[in-house]
């Protein structure tokens, strides 16, 4: 620790890297950093104390307040709910000397992997020649034969490419882990920077950190440049909600302004790709993959892909398609690779390797197999292919030393029976960077993933920064982030500001376009699902507020309040938000149950379980705020208090109401907001349909208009525009038939013809689309109804033709593929 | 042996369907002793074009669409073959010995179709078993050839599981079948491949025909009205690839018709399909593979 850090930073009286104790020899970051850049450390440490105001956990508090703005969150493998993303406020930072080595070795790396790709998929001299056992290239899972001699016409494979580095204790950085089938991670080290430039904004640009944005729009123009055509389609095709890094796609969609589309949302027709979009089939140039090879064409690899495209093989062979990355580059990712390609580094580029690769032998190959066995003790032994394999049922790196005899025997045992599926490592020692933890800085050993992307001019740009992962232990990662890890964001340092390049800029302006870019039908159906989801929640919970209210008032025995209480029960019934046993039970438990038991698809914890999941697929599409609201959990439902259920049943509508307005408030008025209204009046329109005819069907008129007019929210205009108490035709035309009244039947079935009428259409003759023309007349029959004339029957056939129509919008805009499985029967004998 | 063959596949499907786009794998490759002749592939109603080119492993490939919705399909694959019966230095021969014949097979510069290297490793369907390793062992040691080995394999599977098309679907994963003991043809292959694999041997799916009526004689063989299944072993440079038949317990001879070979049946499935619609599909088949001489 040079006294210079001390000099520079005369105010602040203390730092909180002062008492921070790197034992000496573990290459600490600080520690063992030039005067200059540990000058950094203390200087960035000190502004960061200061914006924590002296209490480090508010720090932390506030960083995480961020990432839960920016939605940020994550899965680990296995489980089934999303985490918080954590991370941490201290940087990790880089000088810009140190900083050099690694892009220079990140970019060769880049080059030489795909000099690799381009020889394994194209003449296979490595092979032939006997650099690179065919068996290192079968061995990978990954490996695509059908891709031999289908090449990317641009000559790229590999556009973005992601690598784990760790630091050794003297220093030295090398390469654990080469990654081009996925660049996992990367959304997240634009999400912490985002969240990093939030709380410290001013820091970056006073310690010359370089900026990441630059990096994004190159690599998207990289990947345009590519497509060979004016203002190419780029979408990023994603395995689908349920995937572990969704939230990460969905980020990275929306901050590069690509759509996210699923398997299902395209089709090939005469080898070229299209987006079905509610404007029709729309064509598609690039797709960057979040999606296996394997799973990419149920047609050509697996057939049990449900991700995949049916001869999306074609649309990429013929030339038509840019992916990224090419098929079959993820073959480069095994562990067996890495015992070849330093000298593969030699031989492609006539080059040494500039960083390099932890040391691994490959059984495959007798003499590298005895060395195994030698060094047992003192290597880490993994499976080679990144698969579990006998013994070792796990894909990271295992010290030998730790096996017990009867482990290791079976080791042995396996080894000689199929030593190709194994791999002897180094064991790898990380060097530590501070960390705060619980208001301290403390050494913790780290790893970085960095990101280089292919530019616009075919070059190589490594992102300067990236994602650091601050572990407990020593294990080298295998997954994102572990169990007790946090991340970090990474700073390049300069000593002063590079050649200006101002932040979030592109180099040219694109043109001016007010679209909202294309809708996708799976995308529309699930706007029209997350409205109709929403809606018939909100109806719910009105329906338990009226049934709730008026149990606990004091004339609870009252018969004719009692027969409508049991109406509304049954219309809960009817539309599954209780089960058939609940039925006879108190009216307390009927609507605990109907709010919180998730067992009945018409339950409101059941359709807001619904509505996040249809949610999570357009997370995209919404603002924060909104996202925020859509994911706070329910309130906890104490059956045995009704009166604190009550105030559940308030807060519920609240949560609506909020949801209504920002909705209405922040979202732009083009299809997406279209059909999310189409879902939403479709349903209250349903509901009121079915409300109005069970409750006009009660003999205790006068308490059942007035139930009416409560659950269609239309007390008080009723109240002003009539003296006398509810009757019956006045109700029905001011709940049904008005259509100026917004809970009105008649006002939903008018919204819904406005809306579809701005939507886009693919009739060429002019005539409106059916779903349009179903819409009209039904208003239409609404508009000539009288009040005397509604009953039972006619309230009967207007719900048919809602759900005649909501099945017509399905069939018109909503992309309907089917997985073949009756093909997969067998005909074998 | 001279065989005709035809085999007739009917889809129907309660709704009509489009966009049904397909991949049929039924045209046989190029196998030695085999020669197929007037291969005719028809499809009705008539897709605008049939693009006949070859999978990821050793299967020709058939694939067509049909933009206008339908709600039959028939595909007619016919073909004529001959098949000369096994050479003597196949049926007499032993081939390396295991731990020979792995180290022959990884050290082969080849990463064609038909390359040993693609075979010997776990595939989609055929992942690795302890439990089938384990009890492979029981039949195998390192210093027996590969010929033996592979009619070991064959016979442990052969004699210890029952035929049983009840007891198994197209999905069925190999330990399954082998947790049973009882499975078909598809199984069969899986477990012996699963096994052959597990000691080195590099082992890959034949997905093929066995002659309909059986010669004067002899009992009617198993699967012979259907599509059947066996198992390639890679037993070294001068044997190549022979063919191993556990469903029969004998070596794929002169009534078994090739028509690929994959790592299992995810790569020579003889129809994969998609379409758009919402429709209720049966798939109707019948396998006629009649000597003529």
């Amino acid at each position: 620790m040079g006294y210079s850090a001390h000099t520079e930073t005369p105010a602040a009286a203390r730092n909180w890297l002062d008492d921070y104790a790197a034992p000496a020899g573990t290459g600490d970051l600080y520690r063992d950093a030039s005067p200059a850049v540990a000058a950094k450390w203390r200087g960035i440490a000190a502004a960061l104390d200061a914006l924590a105001g002296g209490e480090p956990a508010g720090l932390e508090e506030t960083t995480a307040r961020h990432i839960a703005d920016l939605g940020l969150t994550f899965r680990v493998t296995g489980e089934d709910d999303e985490r918080n993303w954590p991370m941490t406020s201290m940087p990790v930072i880089i000088g810009a000397d140190e900083w050099q080595g690694i892009e220079r070795g990140l970019v060769q790396r880049a080059r030489l992997l795909e000099a690799l790709a381009a020889d394994i998929y194209g003449p296979q001299r490595l092979v032939e020649q006997g650099h690179l056992p065919a068996a290192v290239v079968a061995g990978s899972p990954y490996f695509a034969r059908k891709m031999l001699g289908h090449g990317p016409k641009s000559g790229h494979f590999i556009h973005v490419y992601a690598a784990d580095l760790a630091r050794g204790p003297q220093g030295g950085w090398r390469v654990l882990q080469d990654r081009v089938r996925l660049a996992t991670g990367i959304g997240y080290a634009l999400e912490n920077r985002l969240a990093m430039s939030r709380t410290a904004d001013a820091l970056l640009s006073q310690y010359h950190v370089r900026r990441m944005a630059n990096f994004f729009s190159r690599l998207r123009e990289g990947i345009a440049t590519d497509c060979r055509r004016e203002q190419p389609r780029i979408a990023l095709l994603t395995p689908g909600r349920f995937n572990q890094t969704y939230a990460e796609q969905a980020h990275l969609a929306r901050y590069l302004g690509l759509p996210l589309v699923e398997g299902r949302d395209l089709s090939v027709v005469e080898e070229k790709l299209y987006v079905g979009t509610i404007a029709g089939p729309k064509r598609v140039d690039a797709l960057w993959r979040w999606v296996n090879t394997n799973a990419l064409d149920p047609l050509s690899f697996d057939s049990r892909s449900q991700l995949g495209v049916a001869n999306l093989f074609d649309a990429w062979a013929a030339g038509g398609l840019e992916m990224v990355n090419w098929p079959g580059v993820e073959v480069l990712e095994s562990p067996a690779f890495s015992a070849f390609l330093p000298r593969l580094c030699r031989i492609l580029l006539g080059e040494a390797p500039l960083l390099p690769t932890v040391a691994t032998w490959w059984c495959g190959q007798a003499a590298e197999a005895s060395t195994v066995e030698q060094r047992f003790d003192t290597l880490a032994l993994l499976p080679a292919f990144g698969e579990p394999v006998d013994v070792l049922d796990r894909i990271a790196p295992v010290a030998g030393a730790s096996f017990d005899p009867a482990r290791r025997a079976a080791l042995s045992d396996a080894i000689a029976r199929r030593p190709m599926d194994y791999c002897g490592q180094e064991i790898v020692q990380l060097s530590t960077s501070p960390t705060m933890i619980e208001g301290h800085m403390v050494p913790r050993p780290f790893t970085l993933r960095l990101f280089v992307a292919r530019t616009e001019d075919g070059d190589w740009c490594v992102m300067p920064g990236g994602f650091a992962r601050l572990s407990i232990g020593d294990e080298l990662p295998t997954s994102l982030m572990g169990e007790g890890d946090l991340s970090a964001d990474v700073w390049v340092v300069d000593e002063a500001t590079p050649a200006k390049v101002a932040p979030g800029t592109q180099r040219h302006e694109p043109p001016i376009s007010r679209g909202a870019g294309i809708l996708a039908g799976q995308a529309a159906d699930n706007l029209f699902w997350f409205g109709r989801y929403n809606e018939r929640a909100e109806l719910t919970v009105r329906i338990v507020r009226s049934i709730l209210g008026s149990s606990i008032e004091m004339d609870a025995i009252h018969a004719d309040k009692d027969e409508v209480r049991r109406t509304l029960v049954d219309l809960l019934r009817s539309w599954d938000a209780i089960g058939p046993e609940t039925v006879r039970e108190p009216y307390p438990v009927i609507c605990g149950k109907a709010l919180s038991e998730d067992l009945n698809q018409g339950g409101v914890a059941t359709l807001l379980r619904r509505r996040f999941e249809v949610g999570l697929g357009m997370r995209e599409r919404f603002s924060r705020d909104l996202w925020r609201i859509v994911s706070r959990p329910m309130p906890t439902i104490e059956i045995a208090r009704p009166v604190s259920m009550l105030s559940n049943t308030r807060w519920l509508t609240e949560h609506f109401s909020a949801l209504a307005g920002l909705a209405s408030e922040n979202m732009v008025r083009g299809s997406a907001w279209r059909f999310l209204e189409i879902g939403k009046r479709m349903e209250r329109a349903i509901g009121t349909t079915r409300i109005a005819r069970r409750l006009l069907d009660v003999e205790a008129n006068f308490e059942a208009l007035g139930t009416l007019l409560d659950l269609c929210d239309s007390q008080i205009i009723y109240r002003a525009r009539y003296l006398a108490g509810p009757m019956r035709n006045p109700v029905i035309d001011l709940v049904l038939l008005d259509p100026a009244n917004p809970r009105a039947l008649a006002f939903q079935v008018a919204t819904i013809v406005e809306q579809l009428a701005g939507l886009p259409t693919i009739r060429e003759d002019g005539l409106p689309e059916e779903p349009l023309r179903q819409a009209r007349t039904l208003r239409a029959v609404l508009e000539e109804a009288r009040a005397d004339e509604v009953e039972w029957s006619w309230l009967d056939r207007i719900e048919a033709r809602l759900l005649a129509l909501s099945e017509e919008i399905s069939t018109r805009y909503f992309l309907q593929f089917e997985r073949d499985d009756a093909l997969r029967r067998s005909l074998l004998g | 042996m001279k065989y005709a063959v035809s085999h007739l596949t009917t889809l129907r499907y309660a709704e009509p369907v489009r966009m049904a786009q397909f991949a049929v794998r039924l045209r046989p490759a190029r196998w030695p002793g085999q020669h197929v002749r007037d291969y005719e592939f028809t499809v009705d109603p008539r897709p605008v074009a049939i693009l006949e080119g070859e999978g990821g492993y050793f299967i020709n490939e058939s694939k067509f669409e049909l933009r206008e919705p339908i709600s039959q399909l028939t595909v007619n694959s016919r073909f004529v073959v001959d098949r000369e019966p096994l050479p003597a230095s196949v049926t007499t021969g032993f081939g390396p010995c295991l731990a020979d014949l792995r180290e022959l097979a990884m050290s082969r510069p080849d990463l064609s179709p038909l390359g040993p290297a693609s075979y010997i490793f776990a595939s989609p369907i055929a992942r690795p078993e302890r439990e089938i390793a384990m009890w492979a062992a029981e039949f195998l040691d390192a210093a027996m050839p590969v010929m033996d080995a592979g009619r070991a394999l064959m016979r442990a599977v052969g004699e210890r599981f029952a035929y049983d098309n009840s007891a198994t679907y197209p999905d069925t994963q190999p330990i399954e079948a082998f947790n049973s003991r009882r499975g078909v043809c598809q199984d069969f292959a899986h477990v012996m491949i699963v096994a052959a694999r597990a000691h080195g041997i590099p082992a890959g799916y034949v997905s093929g025909y066995l002659r309909t009526q059986a010669p004067p004689g002899q009992e009617r063989l198993v699967g012979a009205d259907a599509m059947h299944a066996w198992v390639c072993l890679w037993c070294g440079d001068a044997l190549g690839w022979v063919g191993f038949d556990p469903t029969n317990d004998m070596l794929a001879d002169a009534e078994h018709i090739f028509i690929g070979m994959g790592r299992d049946y995810s790569d020579v499935a003889p129809f994969d399909g998609r379409f758009h619609g919402n429709a209720q599909q049966t798939m109707l088949f019948s396998v006629d593979v009649a000597p003529l001489d």
